[in-house]
């Protein structure tokens, strides 16, 4: 077996915090059955729910007498659970969006985003309407655009605006390939590309980007919550249009301004989700229509830990676990707080990065290091085969770990998560690391005869024939599938596991983006709200009640 | 040339088990006597000795229309009477329980007729019509596919395959359908499958020793068991199933 120089039972430290005096490797425990109160969350909910009850006049929450006739939740121990890689301990019901403010935040962030470009209002401005346009001209406009966007006049008299503190999340930021553009811009204005990305990235950012300019949107979080995704290009577009009418000095009705709409909405937009099949009926910029290569962009652990691609792919896994399975597939698309319990397993206790460091250090042992793997079939079946092995005898070795991802669908995505992710540093192809994912999940399937739940006899059971296919309506490269391609659309723990598996090949050959640099430097701005480098140290604070999120309406409530 | 069923790969007992217990031509060795009562009391459909309700008259009676497939299938006992379709529902415990989840959808499919068997990592549930179901039940309960402390009949709240045991050796039950009886060392169901408490105590048994769960589970395990690693050639088959699979998915043109 390869020396494991970085697996050293990442786990076990949240076991014995979990299941305190206890042995982790122990077969047997007594099953105290103390009830909702060993739970100070449960507690707090207790006395919520009486107060909601008191001041309404109706019931509330009621688990004694709810729950399974009079048997209330608690018959086993109520578990804490790691963030994992923070050292912070929470309750599972800190981490339901619902009760996290962070993770509200990490999807608003997203979906009020949109990224416009400005070379095709420049050239109409220039062409068409003979204006100048010059650094001091973009920096009025850019002043005059974030006195706009948040909501606020530039053209009309005896306009309704909005709050500024009510919007104060809300604002425009530009950025360039182009050191000498970009240097006469005003500071407050500009995304330093040099600055946020390792040297090497930036000039490949900067390349990418070229001469073009680009501006980054992020119209206020109360907006986009009150609306929907669909919102953000019209609220941008709206705002933008008006600003140039206000900055360039053009008449309001001119035929030009419609070119600079068009520009605006459609010709030099980049949403952060495609809209969906009319059957989902969503619009863009809402979950499922993200790729998952978008996603990988979006997070930013690659940018912050470019020599821990194994870190950098779990933040992904933790990011997209909350959005696809917590936020997209349990709320949009079903319904109830359960997802929420499949979903954290991916990203608590340690679990999943111990078998991924195993698989990594295996990587690195047996061929060489990451990307060096040869791209066949027989190294797939290798680490794949490994690390599956590895982690089924890590919950089998400590019962403690079987307990903590107690349902089989979380096992299912843990372990086909660390097989998908080292195939994935191993050989450098996103479409190799799926199909490891798809050999662990027969492994498993096979050794313990369960798997995860009936979604799981779905996708994968019939993964092997599609994962290595890009052909139309075979398969896809893997950057470009997201939560809705066809087998993904409806299944609980895989889609954020497979946005870290199409991420991690990238983030292992330290490219500077996956798959579109624009994103890529978009989400690298420290002034948004959450912090897209940590998604699981921003989930921590947001269960510990430490997150400011944006978008609150206390400023317009009566205070309490 | 008839076909031959293989049944499933490897070279450890955890393979041969399932081989076997698939296997309609192998009979399974009965380890205890639960009575048609006993049986319909833990499933709690009907109260013993009622008349089974039925959701369509008796087929004889219905006037079929002609139709060749119906006459292909012969009825089960239970679908040619117009029962209702009711399930049994089991929890396997992953410390050497002699039957899981995916083995008894397979065996099911294999040794009975007229089933729709459906598979959890938790649990797995067998429906059909009530008379079929009894008869059923009995080779799932009475047979070496059950062991009173690793297995569970539960309907709901099926929570417990992945926990540790309790310290008597006993699944974990959120609802304690059956206890273990500290005084005579038998297991007993007090309350039906979805956990509504009966009028007598049921009676299955005591928990089989580690050595017999050992030689008897479908399960591979590495601290309680046979280890996975271990059967290289169940291990050798997946792989050459999905490999296979991954090179059929673009229909190659064989030499």
């Amino acid at each position: 077996m390869a020396k494991i120089e970085r697996s050293q039972k990442l786990f076990l430290k949240a076991m014995k915090e979990k299941f305190q005096g206890e042995d982790p490797s122990s077969l047997n425990t007594a099953f105290l059955r103390k009830g909702l109160e060993q739970s100070e969350r449960k507690r707090e909910f207790l006395k919520s729910g009486r107060k909601v009850e008191m001041e309404r006049g109706l019931v509330q929450y009621d688990p004694k007498r709810c729950h399974l006739g009079g048997i209330p939740l608690g018959q086993r121990q109520l578990m804490t659970y790691e963030l994992s890689g923070t050292g912070t301990f929470v309750e599972g019901d800190d981490l339901h969006f619902v009760n996290n403010a962070a993770m509200q935040q990490m999807w608003d962030d997203i979906r009020r985003t949109i990224i416009v470009g400005m070379d095709l209002a420049h050239q109409t401005l220039q062409k068409r309407l003979g204006k100048e346009v010059t650094p001091e001209t973009i920096n009025e406009y850019l002043h005059i655009l974030n006195h706009a966007m948040p909501g606020a006049a530039v053209v009309q008299e005896h306009m309704v605006e909005t709050h500024p503190a009510l919007t104060s999340d809300c604002y425009v930021k530009v950025f360039t390939g182009d050191d000498e553009v970009a240097d006469d811009l005003e500071k407050q204005f500009v995304l330093p590309i040099e600055k946020l990305f390792p040297a090497k990235s930036a000039e490949a950012l900067k390349a990418a980007v070229g001469k073009s300019m680009w501006q980054a949107v992020h119209i206020p979080t109360i907006v986009s919550r009150t609306c929907d995704g669909g919102t953000t290009s019209r609220w941008s577009a709206m705002q933008l249009g008006m600003t140039f009418i206000a900055a360039y000095r053009m008449c309001a009705g001119e035929a030009a301004v419609a070119d600079l709409a068009y520009a605006a909405k459609h010709a030099g937009v980049i949403q952060m989700a495609d809209i969906l099949p009319a059957r989902r009926a969503r619009g863009p910029n809402e979950p499922g229509g993200i790729k998952f290569g978008h996603f990988g962009d979006m997070i930013q652990g690659d940018r912050k830990y470019p020599n821990d691609p194994v870190k950098a792919s779990l933040e992904v896994v933790a990011a997209g676990s909350m959005l696809f399975d917590q936020i997209w597939l349990g709320s949009y698309m079903s319904g109830g707080v359960g997802f929420t319990q499949y979903a954290t397993a991916a990203y608590t206790d340690n679990v999943l990065d111990d078998y991924t460091y195993y698989g990594y250090d295996y990587v690195k042992d047996k061929y060489g290091g990451a990307g060096k793997a040869p791209l066949t079939q027989d190294a797939i079946n290798d680490i794949a085969g490994e690390v599956t092995l590895y982690a089924m005898e890590q919950y089998e070795q400590f019962p403690t770990v079987l307990e903590d991802h107690f349902g089989g669908s979380q096992r299912a995505s843990v372990i086909a998560a660390a097989s998908g992710l080292s195939t994935s540093h191993a050989t450098g192809n996103s479409n190799a690391g799926l199909n490891g994912w798809y050999l662990s999940m027969l492994m498993h399937k096979e050794g313990w005869s369960r798997l995860g739940f009936f979604g799981y006899d779905l996708q994968d059971q019939c993964g092997s024939a599609n994962s290595m296919s890009i052909r139309p309506d075979e398969g896809l490269l893997g950057e470009l599938r997201g939560p809705n391609y066809p087998n993904y659309a409806m299944n609980v723990g895989h889609q954020g596991e497979y946005a870290a598996i199409v991420s991690a090949p990238h983030y292992s050959r330290q490219d500077a983006w996956v798959m579109n640099p624009l994103i890529k430097i978009t989400f690298a701005d420290p002034a948004l709200v959450f912090d897209f480098a940590e998604p699981r140290r921003e989930f921590a604070k947001g269960a510990i009640r430490e997150f400011m999120p944006a978008g609150e309406r206390s400023l317009i409530i009566p205070a309490r | 040339m008839a076909y031959t069923p293989q049944y499933g790969p490897g070279s450890t007992s955890v393979a041969e088990n399932r081989r076997k217990y698939m296997n309609p031509g192998y009979k399974l060795e009965n380890v205890r006597s639960a009575t048609d009562e006993d049986l319909v009391l833990i499933m709690g459909h009907r109260a013993p000795g009622s008349a089974y309700p039925s959701a369509h008259p008796p087929l004889a009676e219905a006037g079929e229309p002609n139709d060749p497939m119906r006459k292909l299938v012969t009825p089960t006992e239970g679908a040619a009477a117009g029962d209702r379709v009711r399930y049994i529902q089991f929890a396997d415990s992953m410390y050497n329980a002699p039957c899981h989840p995916y083995l008894r959808s397979y065996l099911e499919a294999y040794r009975f007729r007229g089933v729709d068997p459906g598979t959890l990592s938790g649990r797995q549930i067998i429906e059909c019509r009530e008379r079929d179901l009894e008869k059923y039940a009995k080779d799932l309960v009475n047979t070496e596919l059950f062991d009173p402390a690793l297995t569970g009949v539960r309907g709901a709240t099926v929570h417990g395959h992945s926990l540790r045991l309790a310290e008597d050796g006993m699944m974990f039950d959120m609802l304690q359908r059956c206890v273990l009886d500290q005084k005579d060392g038998v297991v007993k169901y007090v309350k039906n499958q979805i956990g509504e408490p009966l009028d007598r105590p049921v009676s299955v048994g005591k928990p089989a020793d580690d050595a017999w769960l050992k030689a008897h589970t479908t399960i591979y395990h590495s601290m309680v068991g046979t280890p996975y690693r271990d059967d290289e050639e169940a291990l050798e088959y997946i792989k050459r199933i999905h490999s296979l699979r991954v090179k059929y998915g673009f229909m190659p043109k064989e030499a």
